[in-house]
């Protein structure tokens, strides 16, 4: 820290600018639901301890996203039921419910971690605005953020907050250039990204492990069928949903590129050659890091990022994972419905923002046993999920013509062994040790 | 036969016996008298050795106490398809219905069968978690807390005489009348509200079920974006013969809503009289009285007699939806006059029209501002208000609520019947697009 504030400040202001949002910016261009807190501190991570090293992944990783996202959108589009819906009326209840047990546990746990991706970034607004004591201004933030999120989404002005944060989005689309700015070694960033690299060391396979776990989580499988049967897309409007959902997840993970890049160039670049290197766990961490490599206003808006990327996904999550459930179990739901009418909604709606919000804010808490066995369960649940969803688009009576071909299905089932057999190995390994402790 | 009543749930995967021997398992049950409120189980289908067989239920000698079936006779025949026959696990069980009664979405946990009137018959559709529990092998939990936890929960059973599937999923042979349609004992904006809790796909299905004038009733129930989707999911040929059932001026409003080429496939499949109406109106923008005039009003000619132009009307009010004031035009549509309904049934029965009519007429042109349309009828006191061409060609009436409608705050016209509107929009927020 000390080496880096004693640097001369000979940087341009526009200069300045452009690298704030090429470190800054993926929480907030990625509004989408795939780049939430989790997604952020994982890609920041990656490129702070590992250099350019895990780029090559990105390239499988989107083969793999664009794989299981499209066949969630072509069941939806051909069947035109959610996916909790066609495993409730083709594998029954049993299967059903303990699906969607684990579903809810392990979005409990994500929903946890938006709000202590709220929490971690609110030292960095407190370092500004030096109200209340420090823990108190964090603790108000977290409940300020559940209660705002609960009333809006409950209000129905949830489209209001959705096109604030839309257009704050789009400044970091600027992100892309910027990551020019800070000077990555293009060669080596072409060469890592092209050619996989592999180090036996166990810290880089649990981190390449956690970069495809944030990608590809079961709830997205979940959330895209059902914005493809919302939107009533019908079969022959599939392709151009195709293209879409192809699209959709080059982008994502194009910035989860350059994400990489940025923190590589920045925060890795410096851990090299530093004599004290950054100590980096949460998102916040790289937020107070960026404060003397890319100046204060960098480090202010990466918060922000976090914050919206948080407030997003808490917004979205609860809400769809209580929606999901009662659609399965054919209870009422939908925010238009009184909370007479549909006290299950409602009542798993609270319960999940209320929990999560207040494993974060009250002392003494399960925060971390919520998030570890919030793991385990979307662990289980992904090959589960993926394995289901094979079994549901390769039924005829259900999809027609539309079922898989056999080259489709022979990738798809290498993605879904791969991916479940590394969520299994990561589950077990990356919690077993913090158990003990 | 001990079984006297129970759960579908406790007959599946029980073994079925033949002399003591176990033959298979229970896999589903078929039904038929499907026209009955209380339809009947006409056979189980065995589960043996990959083979689905049907046993006739007449071949049934025992249902023991613990779910046992003892038949007479081992069953030969293999189960019919699912598409040409109605079974209860397969059609029913898991799957999603409405509730005609609660005029809500819900879906079938678990099936009661009793026996009545000499014939084992389903009788109601288990919609709450005690089904659920039932079904996920915890029956005892589910005993022990349904009355004292849930309690409160509306209407966890539902008498089978008000279970609608959303689906068609009558065998083409067995096709139900439109009496029997147990969807067509709900109001139009009650289902309309149903279509707001459905997926496109299941909305359109639903909808399928209807006959045109009821689809075209729930149809102008909905707002814009429903419509427009249902449209599209039902197909050029359906959805004309739906829209040419709406309100003139609802049908012009949805088909603005559509593409060019949407439109010109759907007013080619309808018959020329009501696509040409249509095209013209679709033409007038939509705050304007072209875009708010119903074709849809009642003329008459200035020569006849009272007697013969109540008579006429007779004739044709069943199909048009406003009589109260009637038109009178020449040959060439010019409107000559108007009078009302009570000023017919009040005037001599010889008396010509032209006698009795009122020719101080108030007017609109098919551009004046719905604002002012609104207003000339309010300082009429008017029901509707005649549109008419620069040349005095009649176009078309723009009744007193479709005004209102058009100047009402967009805030306020929300709140008003089209709650489906609301749904969908909201829903569409939060579920993710």
């Amino acid at each position: 820290m000390n080496a880096a504030q004693a640097r001369p400040r000979t940087r341009s202001l526009l200069r300045s600018l452009l690298i704030f949002l090429s470190v800054v910016g993926p929480g907030i261009i990625t509004a989408n639901a795939d780049n939430d807190v989790g997604g952020i501190t994982t890609y920041s991570l990656a490129g702070a301890q590992f250099g350019y090293e895990l780029l090559w992944l990105l390239i499988p990783i989107t083969i793999a996203l664009i794989v299981t996202q499209e066949m969630c959108a072509r069941m939806g589009a051909i069947t035109g039921k959610g996916l909790a819906d066609l495993i409730r009326e083709n594998f029954g209840v049993k299967v059903t419910f303990w699906v969607l047990l684990a579903f809810v546990l392990g979005d409990l746990g994500n929903t946890a971690t938006e709000f202590a991706g709220v929490a971690s970034a609110a030292p960095i607004f407190h370092s500004y605005l030096h109200v209340l004591p420090g823990w108190l201004f964090t603790d108000l933030l977290v409940a300020l953020v559940a209660a705002g999120v609960f009333y809006t989404v409950i209000r129905g002005t949830y489209k209001i907050v959705e096109r604030i944060f839309f257009v704050f989005c789009t400044i970091y689309l600027s992100y892309v250039a910027s990551a020019v700015i800070v000077h990555p070694d293009w060669h080596k960033v072409v060469v890592q990204t092209l050619f996989p690299h592999f180090t036996p060391s166990k810290a880089y396979v649990l981190m390449a492990i956690a970069v495809i776990g944030t990608t590809i989580s079961p709830w997205m499988q979940f959330y895209i069928q059902a914005a493809v049967v919302d939107k009533g897309i019908r079969a022959d409007e599939y392709p151009y949903s195709r293209t879409d959902v192809v699209v959709g997840s080059i982008f994502t993970d194009v910035i989860a590129f350059f994400i990489i890049v940025s923190c590589a160039a920045t925060i890795y670049v410096h851990n090299l050659h530093a004599a004290h290197p950054l100590q980096i766990q949460t998102a916040g961490d790289v937020a107070s890091a960026l404060q003397p490599l890319a100046g204060k206003f960098a480090s202010l808006l990466f918060a922000l990022g976090l914050l919206n990327a948080a407030i997003f996904t808490a917004s979205i999550l609860p809400l769809s994972t209580a929606y999901y459930v009662c659609e399965a179990f054919g209870f009422e739901r939908g925010i238009d419905h009184r909370f007479r009418e549909a006290p299950v909604f409602y009542g798993l709606y609270a319960a999940l923002i209320a929990i999560g919000a207040g494993v974060v804010i009250l002392p003494n808490s399960p925060l971390l046993a919520i998030i570890f066995y919030s793991q385990v369960a979307n662990g289980v649940l992904l090959p589960v999920v993926l394995v289901l969803m094979l079994l549901l688009i390769n039924d005829r009576r259900l999809m027609g013509t539309w079922t898989n071909g056999r080259l489709f299905n022979a990738i798809a089932w290498v993605t879904v062994v791969v991916v479940g057999a590394l969520t299994v190995v990561s589950t077990v390994q990356q919690f077993v040790p913090q158990l003990g402790s | 036969m001990a079984f006297h009543e129970g759960f579908v749930s406790q007959l599946i995967g029980k073994p079925v016996t033949v002399d003591g021997l176990r033959i298979g398992t229970v896999a589903d049950f078929l039904v038929g008298e499907t026209d009955q409120p209380f339809p009947s189980v006409d056979g189980i289908v065995v589960k043996a050795a990959r083979e689905r067989r049907l046993a006739p239920i007449e071949t049934v000698a025992e249902i023991a106490d613990d779910g046992t079936i003892v038949l007479t006779t081992t069953p030969k025949e293999p189960a019919p398809p699912d598409d040409r026959a109605l079974y209860l696990v397969s059609d029913f069980l898991d799957k999603q219905i409405v509730d005609v009664d609660g005029r809500r979405v819900v879906r079938i946990n678990d099936i009661e069968l009793a026996r009545a009137g000499g014939k084992l018959r389903v009788v109601a559709a288990d919609v709450g978690v005690a089904g659920l529990l039932r079904r996920l092998g915890f029956a005892r939990l589910g005993a022990r807390l349904t009355p004292r936890l849930l309690r409160r929960v509306p209407r966890a059973i539902i008498a089978w005489s008000s279970v609608a599937p959303i689906r068609e999923t009558n065998p083409s042979h067995v096709r139900l009348s439109v009496t029997h349609n147990k969807l067509a004992r709900l109001h139009p904006a009650e289902l309309a509200e149903i279509v707001g809790d459905l997926s496109a796909h299941e909305a359109a299905a639903m909808v399928r079920q209807l006959d045109d004038e009821l689809a075209a009733d729930t149809l102008e129930h909905l707002d814009p974006d429903t419509q427009k989707t249902l449209i599209e999911e039902l197909g050029t040929e359906r959805a004309a013969d739906i829209i040419e059932e709406m309100d003139a001026d609802d049908a012009a409003d949805l088909l603005s809503e559509l593409s060019e080429e949407q439109r010109r496939e759907l007013l080619a499949e309808m018959n020329q009289y009501t696509a040409g109406e249509l095209r013209e109106l679709v033409k007038y923008a939509e705050d304007t009285a072209g875009g708010l005039m119903t074709t849809d009003y009642t003329w008459i000619y200035p020569h006849r007699t009272a007697e013969a132009t109540i008579r006429k009307i007779r004739e044709i009010a069943p199909t048009s939806e406003f009589i109260y004031y009637l038109y009178v035009v020449d040959r060439d549509d010019r409107l000559l006059g108007v009078l009302t309904l009570r000023d017919l049934l009040l005037a001599p029965p010889e008396a010509t029209i032209e006698q009795i009519m009122k020719t101080d007429l108030v007017t609109v042109s098919p551009a004046t501002p719905a604002k002012d349309v609104a207003a000339t009828i309010v300082r009429y006191d008017l029901l509707a208000v005649p549109v008419v061409a620069d040349d005095g060609r009649m176009l078309g009436i723009v009744t007193v609520d479709d005004a209102i409608d058009a100047i009402l705050p967009p805030d306020i016209a929300r709140e008003l019947p089209r709650i489906t509107a609301r749904t969908r929009r909201r829903l569409g927020e939060v579920v993710p697009s």
